[in-house]
């Protein structure tokens, strides 16, 4: 009995000890996904924002992006910008807050990849975005690459991924008109 | 517990009743991590009239571990991963030409006969090669403005299952 008790309490501390090592030390792939869910729910924002919430909140967005960032947005007839460094996401963020009465932005899914040297990763990631006052969100598919660096993950790169290419539809995807959930 | 209630529980034969229940789970784990039958809810009007806004329908990749996809197949195709999919239909397989005149879908020039196609359409499209691995999906609705409709060339590897009406 006393085997089984000692048994139990050794298995119960290198349970608690393996827990405490993942809270202590998350893996990158953890870091990177709470990054961008972060990411999306502080770009993210409704009606009546007070100015100074503005600037924090895209003082905050501004945050998860490397100094060069470069960001290349294209969902043709829609959305079309390129933006190099922090100051242009701030402005673009900024306008965004704003021109439109409201933002919801979802990431249903991450595909992430992990460099093996652990120092950078992308992520393949569904953008599912609704715009305050219309009916249908546009959902596109987009690829963030992550540097890490003394700030911890940065996004670097932001492209847009073309999930149904064509070369005679230069403005194929536009909206997401059709879309299923599982 | 009652003899009848026990019966109904947990059957006549317990570890029958075990293995059939394990049976069970394992079946539903592997169809669901292999996207067996995967419920979905349609959004949108790319597929009208065949699927409705709001609708609900199965997905299935059975068949396609028996065939390649098919034309006029509708499918969904994963972008990042499979919690939102676009649904199309399959109008162009592997090699072959697809081009839009005047809302008329032509295969490798000759006029693909589309019982499916229920909405008038004035698309005009030039012609475009597929790969070796790509088909060409687009929505039933081609009365709305081709330049709000999502289609175009697809992979096989995004293409996850068939709809199950």
């Amino acid at each position: 009995m006393k085997n089984v008790s000692s048994f139990v309490l050794l298995a119960a501390l290198v349970a608690l000890g393996v827990w405490l090592w993942f809270v202590l030390s998350p893996r990158p792939e953890k870091i990177i996904r709470q990054r961008l869910t972060n990411l999306a729910r502080t770009a993210s924002f409704s009606s009546g924002e007070g100015n100074l919430a503005k600037l924090a909140a895209v003082e905050n967005v501004a945050a998860y992006f490397a100094t060069n960032v470069e960001v290349d947005i294209n969902v043709p007839g829609r959305v079309q910008h390129t933006l190099m460094g922090r100051t242009e996401i701030q402005q673009a963020a900024l306008g965004a807050r704003e021109r439109l009465s409201g933002l919801k932005i979802q990431l249903p899914d991450i595909n992430l990849t992990v460099a093996p040297d652990k120092q950078s990763a992308v992520a393949d990631v569904t953008v599912d975005v609704s715009i305050g006052g219309e009916r249908d969100s546009i959902v596109q598919e987009m690829k963030f690459t992550f540097q890490k660096t003394a700030d911890g993950w940065l996004i670097s790169r932001v492209e847009t991924v073309r999930t149904l290419s064509s070369a005679i539809l230069n403005f194929a995807p536009y909206r997401a008109p059709f879309i299923v959930t599982a | 517990m009652p003899r009848w209630l026990r019966i109904l529980v947990i059957g006549r034969n317990p570890k029958v009743t075990l293995v059939r229940a394990a049976v069970l789970v394992v079946i539903c784990v592997l169809g669901y991590h292999f996207n067996a039958l995967r419920h979905i809810r349609v959004e949108g009007i790319s597929m009208l009239p065949t699927y409705q806004d709001g609708s609900a329908h199965f997905v299935s990749a059975v068949p396609y571990w028996l065939h390649e996809p098919r034309r006029g197949d509708v499918v969904s195709i994963r972008l990042a991963g499979i919690h939102v999919m676009y649904l199309k239909r399959i109008i162009g397989l592997p090699g072959e030409t697809v081009a839009f005149v005047n809302g008329k879908v032509l295969i490798n020039g000759e006029v693909l006969d589309e019982p499916y196609e229920k909405l008038s359409s004035d698309w005009t499209l030039p012609p475009e090669k597929l790969g070796p691995d790509e088909y060409f999906v687009v929505g039933d609705n081609r009365s709305m403005p081709a330049e709000n409709h999502t289609f175009g060339k697809v992979e096989r590897d995004r293409i996850v299952g068939k709809t199950i009406q």
